[in-house]
């Protein structure tokens, strides 16, 4: 009887692991050879309100490439009606990419994100990208000359996002998804601007909740990357003071006082003077440090400039919000913040420290 | 005493201390009244008996000789058994100036001793003694001069090691207790005789260090070994079959090695140690699923790289049960889990193959097994053919006729030589059965089938039993203090305490603290 018991109780465990892990006995066929996983997918305004998603398939192997587009009343139906026109199954479990159109984006990607944040043979660490541009145009163009032009692409946000290169802002999913739900969902998305040649990186995309509402580009976009996103950039050239700095590392210090009035932000800078093609003779040192001062200066206004400009937008992709948050207390709501953000005073205060290009005389 | 026929009884472990005890008591019982029915029953010793029983053997010897008109004397012998030289200087020289005197008198041999039943004289006959008849004073003596057929001492073939002792078991017991004698020169080893098989009549000696070894473990293999019955034992694993408590397990329950420096340091921790005759293979135990993972090597590196190719062993293992299966489940079920890279290789190599990567990964493993079994049974002079054949169609004709993927191949190679880094032969060969075990668990279930498979086999794993002792420790169940020789091999002065598992008599192998 005691055996018994033992059993049907390790019998009982079992079954309650597999339930506890939510396997599926019925497994789906999934063999490779029989299936087409997406890689990406692109996604634009249709006519009358519909979607028009595409992808290239097959994705990985050498065959001969095809795009296949569809226009369709919801995201889903895509997956679908791709399978009655394609002889292999397409799979979303490889899906690494998603590129939505920028004129999508400006009426709001909250659909698109929840569809793919429930599915769940859909990664997190799923890219997003805004595209200004016809995306499919491009894809089109370039499928015989570059096949494997989709994962070469997918190789690229990977690489940036990985070592942090302070080059470009790329987004997964999740860090999406984390800042949209969170009590200042203010998050950012890479831009990329296509045509039917040319695919190049433009600058970052400011959302408010899930609307894109505009685009940081060149200098702001870098002054963005040292602020908030990798607080490092390989090169930063500056056209106006005809200098290059280098591997500038960054340490953002910010303060908000009490009466939420004034925004002290203090950017501690190390790098390395890559170039210079200016007048001043910078081996001498105070004219180095004259150099310096100069730095400093301009960043300074290229800084609080972008500040406005985000203050005019209502948009606070940089997260001071959090300076408000405290233990246990209610966080301020998003619209009281942006009374307050957007009346803000705005101190910013660079420290350079910068290694000459050789030995410099005292 | 193999006319013992009483059988093992197969109780539960639960309370087996008790049960034992009884058991044994009984057991000594009826052996004492088996052997009062055998004295009964003896069948008196003649001339006429004895040549009945010889009858139709051709190497049978039965000479007459009468060195004097009043005195007559027979030898009786079976001439291959017997070594000639040896009989007639010890034997027939004396007896030639026989005068009066006993034959025990005449001859100044160690090894003679009277007898008197048919039962005895044919024992000793086909042990390779001579028997001697005196007509005169009516008396049966026997003298052991068995030729000593043995092959030199030689290196281990199974488990072959670069430093370390060269020397090995070979088919004759005495020479093989010799080789552990000379390394355990203490009074407390102990040897024990058993003979099995009704018809091999095989001796098997049960070595033990007396003081040290638990006495329970000692009486569970005398009454296992007392408890044989069977007709012939031609090795030692013959003989751990019949003392195993889990005999459909694929594993190993007894160690078996050639090697005395294995045998020592076994017997040294608190393990029996079993030789059977005419068998270069001792077979040691209680042991663990973990010993089949340890090399006398391992003894000998220093010991951080003796630790480093242990765990290398166990991850070998894993990988080599695991691997396959895992590209099974990956390509059938969850291509999602792969990462992009390796999903563009294997649906490249996958792409015009007319086998689902079950059966694909089936028909190569199944071929590698054939061409393993085949290595082993071919002529040394014909294993470079079988390379070339097994190489060319295997690795490459066979991706060249998209039988199989490229990218299987190498998963099969690195598998199948992972396997062989486990040192005992005996279980690399159950390897192969988990594989295609879990290759059919992971086809229907994917990845959640290889769980399934692995706890399968952690759960087997922990109700085996070797000699009654847990073949998991001490894993399960746990002793801490013995993970110092588990997965790493630990600084041999660290190693101060014997396995908990085994409950040795003595704790610490320093001779400071007992």
């Amino acid at each position: 009887m005691w055996l018994f018991f033992k059993r049907l109780s390790l019998l009982g465990m079992l079954c309650n692991m597999f339930l506890m892990t939510g396997c599926d006995p019925f497994v789906e066929n999934n063999t490779i050879e029989e299936i087409s996983p997406v890689i990406f997918w692109s996604i634009n305004t249709g006519e009358e309100g519909k979607l028009k998603i595409s992808t290239l398939v097959p994705p990985v192997i050498k065959e001969t490439k095809r795009l296949l587009s569809l226009q369709v009343d919801l995201f889903k139906q895509g997956g679908e009606k791709f399978n009655l026109i394609y002889y292999r199954e397409l799979k979303r479990g490889q899906t690494r990419m998603v590129l939505i159109n920028e004129e999508l984006a400006r009426k709001g990607v909250i659909s698109i994100i929840n569809t793919l944040l429930v599915d769940p043979e859909i990664s997190q660490r799923l890219y997003l990208v805004i595209v200004r541009g016809n995306f499919d145009d491009y894809m089109q163009n370039q499928i015989k000359t570059q096949p494997d032009l989709d994962y070469f692409f997918y190789r690229m946000l990977k690489h940036y996002e990985k070592y942090n290169q302070g080059e470009m802002s790329i987004m997964n999913l999740h860090q999406f998804k984390s800042t949209l739900y969170s009590p200042f969902p203010y998050p950012i998305l890479p831009v990329f601007k296509v045509n039917s040649d040319n695919f190049s990186y433009l600058g970052t995309a400011m959302f408010d909740q899930d609307k894109l509402i505009g685009t940081i580009k060149q200098m702001d976009d870098q002054i963005f990357q040292l602020l908030n996103n990798d607080h490092y950039l390989k090169f930063l050239p500056i056209p106006k003071l005809a200098t290059t700095l280098g591997y500038i590392h960054s340490d953002v210090h910010k303060k908000l006082d009490r009466t939420y009035s004034t925004l002290s932000i203090q950017i501690d800078i190390t790098g390395i003077v890559e170039e210079y093609r200016g007048d001043k003779n910078i081996i001498e040192q105070e004219q180095f440090y004259q150099l310096r001062d100069d730095i400093e200066h301009y960043l300074e206004q290229q800084t609080t400039d972008l500040l406005k400009k985000m203050q005019q937008y209502k948009v606070d992709p940089l997260q001071f919000g959090n300076l408000t948050l405290s233990p246990f207390a209610r966080p301020m709501s998003k619209g009281k913040w942006m009374d307050y953000w957007q009346n803000m005073e705005i101190n910013v205060d660079y420290n350079v420290r910068l290694a000459p290009l050789s030995n410099v005389q005292k | 005493m193999f006319w013992n026929k009483s059988k093992e009884d197969k109780g539960s472990d639960r309370g087996q201390n008790q049960s034992q005890q009884n058991q044994q008591n009984q057991q000594s019982q009826q052996n004492q009244q088996k052997d009062q029915t055998q004295t009964k029953t003896a069948t008196p010793l003649t001339l006429e008996n004895l040549k009945q029983k010889l009858a139709k053997m051709d190497d049978a010897e039965i000479i007459e000789r009468e060195p004097n008109a009043d005195l007559k004397v027979t030898f009786i012998y079976i001439r291959t058994l017997v070594n000639q030289e040896r009989l007639n200087e010890s034997v027939i020289e004396p007896l030639n100036h026989w005068t009066h005197n006993s034959v025990f008198d005449t001859l100044s041999i160690a090894k003679i001793k009277s007898i008197s039943t048919l039962e005895e004289a044919l024992e000793q006959l086909l042990s390779g003694s001579v028997i001697i008849y005196d007509v005169f004073y009516e008396q049966w003596w026997t003298v052991h001069l068995d030729i000593a057929l043995s092959r030199s001492i030689e290196s281990s073939e199974t488990e072959t090691i670069l430093y370390g002792p060269k020397d090995s078991f070979s088919e004759q017991i005495d020479q093989n207790i010799t080789l552990i004698r000379r390394r355990l020169p203490i009074t407390e080893l102990k040897t024990e005789s058993f003979n099995v098989g009704s018809m091999s009549k095989t001796t098997i000696v049960l070595m033990y260090i007396e003081g040290l070894t638990n006495p329970e473990i000692i009486s569970i293999a005398r009454d296992k070994l007392s408890s044989i019955d069977f007709d012939l034992f031609l090795e030692s694993s013959n003989v751990a079959a019949f003392m195993e408590e889990h005999p459909h397990s694929i594993f190993p329950q007894f160690q078996q090695t050639d090697r005395p420096d294995v045998c020592v340091y076994s017997l040294g921790l608190g393990k029996l140690t079993l030789l059977v005759n005419n068998t270069p293979f001792a077979l040691i135990a209680p042991i663990t699923f973990f010993h089949h993972f340890q090399s006398p090597e391992d003894y000998i590196h220093r010991w951080i790289i003796a630790s480093f190719l242990r765990t290398l062993r166990f991850i070998s293992y894993f990988v080599s049960i695991t691997l396959i299966p895992m590209y099974v489940a990956l390509t059938t079920h969850h291509y999602q889990m792969m990462p992009m890279q390796i999903l563009f290789v294997v649906m490249e190599s996958r792409l015009n193959l007319p086998f689902t990567p079950f059966w694909e990964a089936f028909l190569i493993l199944a071929t590698l097994e054939i061409i393993k079994e085949a290595s082993l049974r071919m002529p040394t002079k014909s294993g470079q053919t079988l390379g070339v054949i097994g190489g060319i169609v295997i690795g490459q004709a066979a991706v060249q006729a998209e039988f199989a993927s490229k990218v299987l191949i190498v998963l099969a190679g690195i598998a199948t030589i992972a396997s062989f880094l486990v040192p005992n032969y005996l279980m690399t060969k159950s390897h192969a059965i988990i594989q295609f075990v879990f290759l059919v668990l992971s086809s229907f279930l994917g990845v959640l089938g290889i769980v399934i498979g692995m706890i399968a086999f952690l759960a087997h794993l922990s109700a085996i039993t070797s000699l009654k002792q847990p073949y998991f420790a001490p894993l399960a169940p746990f002793h801490g203090r013995d993970w110092i020789d588990l997965f790493i091999r630990g600084h041999l002065p660290w190693m101060k305490t014997r396995p908990v598992y085994l409950h040795p008599l003595k704790k610490w192998r320093t001779s400071r603290r007992r």
